[in-house]
């Protein structure tokens, strides 16, 4: 029966080694091309503290920055969507499901329509986000406990409402601030400043769900077999909910709501490694910063010097390679 | 003597009679899009669908007779007052209705097509308004101030926008090129392509867009791309109308030309990015700019 | 080896009168087979004793402490439990699945190492398995998923067996192959405590038999005291005849 067998996994950390590999070429390339042609002599010279002041104006200000906010964005988002897929053990879930996005997109909104500048827009996105964490994990609470079922049914629920505030947030929006809240909507890094934070956090993120890995994957059997095999399902699922909602709101404070990067890496890494968390996890950080920084490199210069909104490009990348695997893989 | 005293009393009758006259007669003027548009008498309820076509109507003369209009009509102060029909992308059909206008401003590329499509299903007179160039300004004043009945008060302003432009024409037409780069919007970074009017704005003082080329009305670029065009001028709107807070991410970049020369300027969005009589001051700072950094050379 | 003990134990069945409390010791080597009828609460009674459900009152004892007291991940290395409905939302090889099994005794950091793949092949050729190794879970038939949970409990080796249904789904060959597996565990020194609907494969593989009725009353006691005609037939409310094949009593519907 081809196909049956499950993918050959005898090297699994070569392939974290390929990840890295193609993390720092996919981070060459986003800072070798843009709308300004530089040449290989051009960007030694820089690399090597030389250049005109305009070419390091484009390397280090304008292409590094950027190259490095949407790596970060993109391993927060993937990372968060295998979380979130393990934890409410359906595979349809990303970093979205539970409302997150929503919550921050009417913060943003919000503050974009009152005239609010960068920084305030970003931290009532945060803000959102979180709020938005709360009411999901506190109404599937309820009287008694959560299930995977009941927080998926309330994220769905509580995201919808959220997708009204923001139709309403559109519909009373000056015409002026409509691009600005369509691209935030859509995704867009042209903005993302420091990456620092972000990196922070998906630096610490990735080691602190190392040693999670192998919990998860017991987890990943059901909570009773889990419990059975010694695993301390609340509190494991709850500090997953609570990582997994913190980096995503991380991201999409960076980056907006940029799409499908949560729900397409977790899976197509899936199809290829398998499903071993120790080895997703880290996986998925790595992949997912890569698809971001090539999806927003094309965003720059496909059509420059106009500028397409990141999250278009993932979704156009990620939904066909995504149903070709998807469809070879039965 | 009777005889010159008969005569004096017809020409008195006669220019007595004389705005009568005009009222019996239909006035109509072409619209924007090219169809004739005629009123039985001088409109007396206008409903506009845009803020730019409330100004224009206020600075026509016909301010008195605009009953209805859209969401962020607040120029002048006088039109806050004007009731609403609904945002101009979603229109109160209803409320439309109820003022019963006898005229509705729509405007061409904002308003849904469909609603205003049944508007004039219903009966009502629609004026497409689009002024996309100077001369759209002057002339559009001149017409509604013809469909309001407003000429008296109308066409000395459109007179005076005409000889404004014509005089900033004549003093900078001529004058060494300037390449400008105009920032409509910060968040995503936004300009204008030259068939936008501000772009008409920027030849009339003797610049070049240095993204007049590009295929969109107003397309989102990089600033990359700003970094590479190198623009001897940045020119910004802003967030109110006294904000120039856009320029200051511009000043990190020492390479380019504009920020080594200090040609960092802040225009009033408003006088520069609504198609209305206020264009001919924004247009003159424009200039005035441009001649500054002229100087800098 | 490790005793587990149950001291006035009412299980918690919603919606259930509390009926007779469970004072019993599975101790090392001992068989214990739990027969009812469906809904008399074997499943919930399996779950309590693993610990993963609360009783309505008394106590789960593990060597001698309390269950609630215990650590999970120290309950796991004594204790396995077979489940009789399974998960398996993602993708899993056969190999990765009976390694899991290994889980509660790998430090968080640490990797399986050579030995724990060692027991966890073992186990999958102790089951019939080796030839499946590399195969997903959701490509195996009942039976072989069935005996996929024995190894992966088998690679847990541990004191004491909670199984709920073990020979569910599987041919003959491989019922007797799991109850002799188990039997074998039980001469090292393994506690069993097993859910049957089977009365024959009680009869044949168990010293110990618990009787719960729907009603909440329970008996329990050695198997051939508790194998009585009239008891099991009260129990499934079902006639029933009996014979003897080479010293085994045999139960058939009547």
């Amino acid at each position: 029966m081809p196909g049956v067998d499950a993918p050959a996994r005898a090297y699994p950390w070569t392939a974290l080694w390929v990840l890295v590999l193609a993390g720092v070429l996919a981070m060459a390339l986003a800072v070798a091309v843009g709308s300004v042609p530089l040449g290989a002599a051009d960007l030694w010279a820089v690399f090597t503290g030389g250049g005109n002041e305009l070419q390091r104006d484009l390397i280090w200000s304008l292409r590094a920055p950027r190259a490095l906010a949407a790596f970060a964005t993109g391993g927060l988002l993937a990372l968060a969507g295998a979380l979130m897929q393990v934890l409410l053990r359906n595979p349809l879930a990303d970093p979205y499901v539970l409302g997150l996005s929503g919550g921050a997109a009417v913060g943003a909104l919000g503050a974009m329509l009152l005239g609010a500048g960068a920084v305030l827009v970003s931290g009532s996105a945060f803000a959102g986000a979180l709020l938005s964490t709360l009411l999901v994990f506190g109404l599937a609470r309820g009287g008694g406990s959560w299930t995977p079922t009941r927080l998926l049914l309330t994220g769905v629920v509580v995201a919808a409402g959220w997708s009204a505030v923001i139709s309403f947030l559109l519909t009373m929006s000056p015409a002026e601030r409509l691009p600005g809240m369509l691209y935030w909507l859509m995704g867009d890094l042209s903005h993302a400043g420091a990456p620092g934070w972000a990196w922070l956090v998906l630096v610490v993120a990735v080691a602190a769900m190392l040693p999670l890995g192998r919990p998860l994957n017991v987890l990943a059997r059901g909570p009773l077999q889990a419990a059975a095999l010694g695993v301390a399902v609340r509190p494991l699922e709850t500090s997953v909910y609570v990582l997994a909602s913190l980096v995503t709101a991380v991201a999409v404070t960076t980056a907006g709501s940029v799409g499908f990067v949560g729900l397409i890496v977790p899976h197509l890494l899936r199809l290829v490694l398998g499903n071993d968390q120790r080895l997703i996890l880290p996986a998925s950080a790595l992949a997912g910063g890569i698809l971001l920084t090539l999806a927003d490199t094309l965003a720059r210069i496909l059509l420059a010097p106009q500028q397409l909104p990141v999250g278009v490009i993932t979704a156009l990348l990620g939904v066909p390679v995504f149903l070709f695997l998807l469809y070879r893989s039965r | 003597m009777v005889a010159r005293m008969g005569q004096w009393t017809v020409f008195m009758v006669l220019i007595a009679l004389l705005p009568l006259a005009a009222m019996a007669a239909p006035r109509c003027v072409e619209d924007d899009v090219g169809r004739e548009v005629c009123l039985e008498r001088p409109a007396q309820r206008i409903v506009a669908l845009s803020p730019g076509a409330v100004e224009l109507l206020f600075s026509a003369g016909a301010g008195e007779q605009v009953v209805g209009a859209v969401s962020f009509s607040d120029e002048p102060p006088a039109a806050r007052k004007v009731p609403r029909v609904g945002s101009y992308k979603r229109l109160d059909l209803e409320a439309i209705l109820a003022l019963k206008p006898d005229l509705v401003i729509a405007w061409r590329s904002g308003n849904p097509a469909a609603q205003i499509e049944q508007l004039e299903r219903l009966g009502l007179t629609v004026y497409y308004s689009e002024p996309v160039r100077f001369e759209m300004i002057g002339t559009t004043l001149e017409r509604f101030s013809r469909l309001a009945g407003t000429e008296q008060l109308g066409e000395p302003v459109a007179e005076q926008f005409r000889a404004g432009i014509d005089a900033l024409r004549q003093r900078h037409g001529d004058a060494k090129p300037v390449t400008v780069f105009y920032q409509v919007w910060e968040e995503p970074l936004m300009t204008v392509n030259d068939r936008h009017l501000i772009s008409e704005a920027i030849r009339l003082c003797g610049g070049v867009n240095v993204f007049g080329g590009l295929p969109a009305l107003t397309p989102r670029i990089g600033r990359e791309a700003v970094l590479g065009a190198d623009p001897e001028v940045i020119i910004a709107g802003g967030m109110g109308e006294d904000n120039p807070a856009w320029l200051d991410p511009w000043r990190e970049f020492g390479s380019l030309t504009a920020v080594r020369r200090d040609n960092l300027f802040f225009v009033p969005p408003s006088t520069l990015q609504r198609p209305t009589p206020r264009m001919l001051e924004g247009t003159r700072r424009l200039c005035k700019h441009l001649e500054q950094a002229r100087a800098r050379r | 080896m490790s005793v587990l003990e149950t001291r006035e134990l009412i299980i918690d069945v919603p919606g259930r009168v509390s009926g007779r409390a469970l004072s019993l010791r599975i101790e090392p080597g001992q068989r214990w087979g739990i027969l009812g009828p469906n809904g008399a609460g074997k499943t919930t009674l399996l779950h309590t004793l693993a610990g993963l459900r609360a009783p309505r009152s008394g106590q789960v004892l593990l060597d001698g402490k309390p269950l609630s007291q215990w650590r999970r991940r120290q309950v796991a290395q004594r204790l396995a439990v077979v489940f009789q409905e399974r998960q398996d939302g993602f993708p899993a090889t056969v190999l990765e699945t009976a390694l899991i099994g290994r889980h509660p005794f790998l430090p968080p950091w640490r990797m399986e190492t050579a030995a724990d793949l060692e027991q966890a092949r073992n186990a999958l050729r102790l089951l019939d398995l080796s030839h499946l190794e590399p195969r997903l879970v959701s490509t195996l038939s009942g039976g072989e998923r069935q005996r996929l949970a024995l190894a992966t409990a088998l690679a847990q080796q541990p004191a004491l067996w909670l199984a709920d249904e073990p020979t569910n789904h599987l041919d003959l060959h491989h019922q007797v192959a799991v109850m002799r597996l188990l039997e074998q565990q039980s001469q090292q020194g393994a506690g069993l405590c097993l859910c049957l609907h089977d009365l024959n494969l009680a009869a044949r593989w168990c010293d110990r038999v618990l009787l719960l009725y729907p009603d909440g009353e329970l008996c329990h006691g050695p198997a051939d005291a508790m194998l009585i005609l009239e008891a099991l037939e009260k129990l499934y409310r079902q006639r029933l005849m009996v014979t003897e094949i080479n010293g085994t009593r045999v139960f058939l519907p009547g």
